[in-house]
């Protein structure tokens, strides 16, 4: 419970570090932080051209129906795997400098956060503009699913970011584990299009109901099921408990492995 | 803990693996896991020691000592494997400066970013960023990019920062040498009015006079061991005198390898010259000195009869210059001078000023010129030898016979060191 105290104390420089990343992410380039807004923007564009000229498919709209879940996606699996090298990227500070390490993984998963959520006001302008419209009462549960993502982004940093310092071929590996992972969770699908036997599995995987969370309140319109909800919650905890756990153990001997 | 001190560390033990191939890739670690030999080596074992609040403590001892992974796990960067280490109230290091430091962001940003760093909310860094700014003399230039600061504005804003971080301990490696000299003795000031503050500090340099100017207290830590522990400059003689006996041990062992050397490259030379040295030798310039008498070398003892060449103030010695007779003569003086590598003339010795009688010599040997107390101080010194008649005729002479280097743990200026005391005389 100590850390949690001196989290606290150290919040002025996660905030910083977060404020860095955010600023100088789009640093040097004519648009800068107008980036944040057009790169998802152009993303939808090139779906939008794919799936509704070129490969046709039966869901209607499949373009949003894709979009709701892949910006939480993309901000799950930067989290898993850019987060991966976290604190190897910054060994100086690690290896002079005494601060709670959880720091660095939360400031991580905390810009990549602010990031989706700016790419959320694009999801819910084109939502508005497309007339599909928004549902306000679904719209309460948003912040809920949110933050259980949130949750479990950050559980999995903790394990990919202080693992990686013990073995660093784990932040090429998880390129194509987060690819795979990406297949295994209904992004791109409905979980109704997956065999009945193997539906136990995908339950298994936290993001299946978090995905379908968010399908349900900005595509479906609608308040997500409770039993949804909950195994996402649940899912959550737990990793959380088993991510602060392992880095809380490899944490003692960053400075001497890097 | 006791409630008076700020620091206890106790029976504190650290070993490192050092792996001689260190792999850091899955490949590596299962394919060449029986190469991935290490070796376990044991920085620190068994420390303990305390400071009480207010107080500062000095480390020290050569490099690879263990005394900066002792200041590493009082930071609490690492771990001890065994033993504990107890520390009341906020602990701040000057070890690292201007981390976290974005080249893009202005001076006063990047305060923000390295003070958060240490630990500040931003009310803590709103109350003291006009300090900071003041005292790392950067007025003019705290909006602009920090990559526009030369390096010495850089390291300046960095430790303004990190001195006013309000800590009770303050860690610092090696850091005094910030700057110019101005604000090298403005951050030392600084240091001193914050331990005056209460704040108890640990150094660990190499800069000895700052750790007696500072802290009350020093310890020696050799191979992990704590070898001499109390007031700094006792602490600090003990170690001189030790880096001194090192220094001299590896010179003679340097003087010995050259001493060898030599020897091998001499032999080949002689097989070379033996068959032309014979017709050759008589069309060179007959040599203006050394005709009758020739000094072949010129060698320095110590008391037990090793030859050395570093020596410290108050050794004795013994200078040993061989010779040759060309042609027996009687009634040779033999004279030593001793100057210091700038050309200031130490001392000359001279048998003729000795009202020494000069010696008749028939065949090749040895004089040997005893010095009973070599008062010189610490710097680099040649020697000249010189043999001449008794009308003071110069029979041979050689310049640069022999360099040699005085040490010393004394920090006495000038350019000798007189045998002397000191007492008071009451009326």
């Amino acid at each position: 419970m100590k850390i949690f105290k001196e989290l606290y104390v150290y919040r002025e420089m996660i905030f910083s570090l977060v404020r860095r990343d955010l600023n100088g992410r789009y640093k040097g380039s004519v648009l800068g932080f107008f980036w944040t807004f057009l790169n998802p923007l152009m993303q939808l564009g090139v779906y939008t051209l794919v799936f509704s000229v070129i490969m046709r498919n039966d869901i209607d709209d499949f373009y949003l129906y894709l979009f709701v879940a892949l910006v939480p996606w993309i901000f799950f699996s930067t989290s898993v795997s850019g987060g991966a090298s976290c604190i190897w990227a910054q060994q100086e500070l690690v290896k002079k400098i005494y601060f709670p390490r959880e720091v660095l993984p939360i400031a991580f998963v905390t810009s990549q956060f602010v990031n989706m959520i700016l790419s959320f006001m694009v999801v819910l302008a084109v939502l508005v503009v497309s007339g599909k419209g928004i549902n306000f009462i679904a719209m309460l549960y948003l912040p809920i699913i949110l933050l259980v993502e949130y949750i479990l982004a950050l559980a999995m940093a903790f394990i990919t970011s202080s693992l990686t310092v013990y073995l660093r071929d784990l932040e090429y590996l998880l390129g194509i584990i987060t690819m795979a992972w990406q297949f295994l969770t209904p992004v791109m699908y409905s979980i109704d299009q997956v065999p009945e036997p193997l539906r136990p599995i995908f339950n298994l995987n936290p993001m299946t109901p978090i995905i379908i969370a968010y399908r349900d309140i900005l595509y479906y319109k609608k308040a997500p099921e409770l039993t949804t909800l909950l195994q996402a919650i649940v899912l959550g905890g737990i990793l959380l408990v088993v991510g602060g756990l392992t880095f809380s153990r490899l944490k003692r001997h960053f400075a001497e492995e890097m | 803990m006791k409630s008076w001190n700020t620091i206890e560390v106790s029976h504190v033990s650290k070993g490192f693996k050092v792996f001689i191939d260190k792999g850091h890739t899955l490949k590596e670690k299962m394919l060449f896991s029986q190469r991935r030999k290490y070796e376990e080596r044991q920085v620190l074992k068994d420390i303990s020691f305390e400071v009480k609040k207010g107080e500062g403590l000095g480390l020290i001892g050569h490099n690879g000592c263990g005394k900066s992974t002792m200041l590493k796990l009082l930071t609490k960067i690492m771990y001890p494997d065994a033993g504990t280490i107890e520390m009341k109230g906020r602990v701040s290091s000057l070890i690292e400066l201007g981390a976290g430091f974005h080249p893009d962001m202005s001076g006063r940003q990047n305060i923000y970013t390295n003070a958060s760093i240490f630990g500040l909310t931003k009310k803590e860094i709103d109350g003291r960023v006009e300090d900071i700014i003041a005292f790392s003399e950067l007025e003019e230039f705290i909006d602009n990019p920090v990559r526009t600061y030369s390096s010495g504005m850089y390291m300046r804003l960095a430790f303004s920062v990190a001195i006013n971080v309000d800590a009770d301990i303050l860690l610092i490696d090696e850091i005094l040498a910030v700057g110019d000299a101005a604000f090298q003795a403005k951050c030392f000031n600084k240091l001193k009015e914050i331990k005056a503050n209460g704040t108890t500090v640990v150094i660990v340099s190499h800069a000895l006079g700052q750790i007696e100017e500072i802290c009350e207290n020093s310890i020696w830590i050799h191979k992990g061991l704590v070898r001499a522990v109390g007031a700094p400059k006792e602490v600090h003689e003990k170690y001189l005198q030790y880096v001194l006996d090192k220094r001299i041990e590896v010179a003679n062992k340097e003087l010995e390898r050259q001493r060898k050397k030599k020897e091998a490259t001499d032999e080949i030379e002689e097989e070379v010259l033996e068959d032309a040295s014979a017709w050759q030798q008589q069309e060179l310039d007959p040599p203006k000195w050394g005709r009758d008498i020739e000094i072949i070398d010129v060698k320095i003892y110590d008391i037990d009869a090793n030859e050395r060449n570093i020596f410290k103030t108050g050794d004795s010695c013994s200078i040993c210059i061989n010779y040759k007779v060309n042609r027996p003569r009687e009634g040779v003086l033999f004279a030593a001078g001793i100057a210091r590598i700038d050309g200031v003339l130490y001392n000359s010795m001279k048998m003729r000023i000795d009202k020494e009688k000069g010696y008749d010599l028939k065949e090749d040997g040895k004089v040997v010129l005893q010095i009973n107390d070599l008062s010189m101080l610490p710097n680099l010194y040649d020697m000249d030898v010189a043999i001449e008649d008794e009308d003071a005729n110069v029979i041979d002479y050689v310049t640069g016979a022999y360099r040699f280097e005085v040490v010393s743990e004394k920090t006495d200026e000038g350019i000798t060191r007189l045998n002397h005391s000191w007492r008071k005389v009451d009326n």
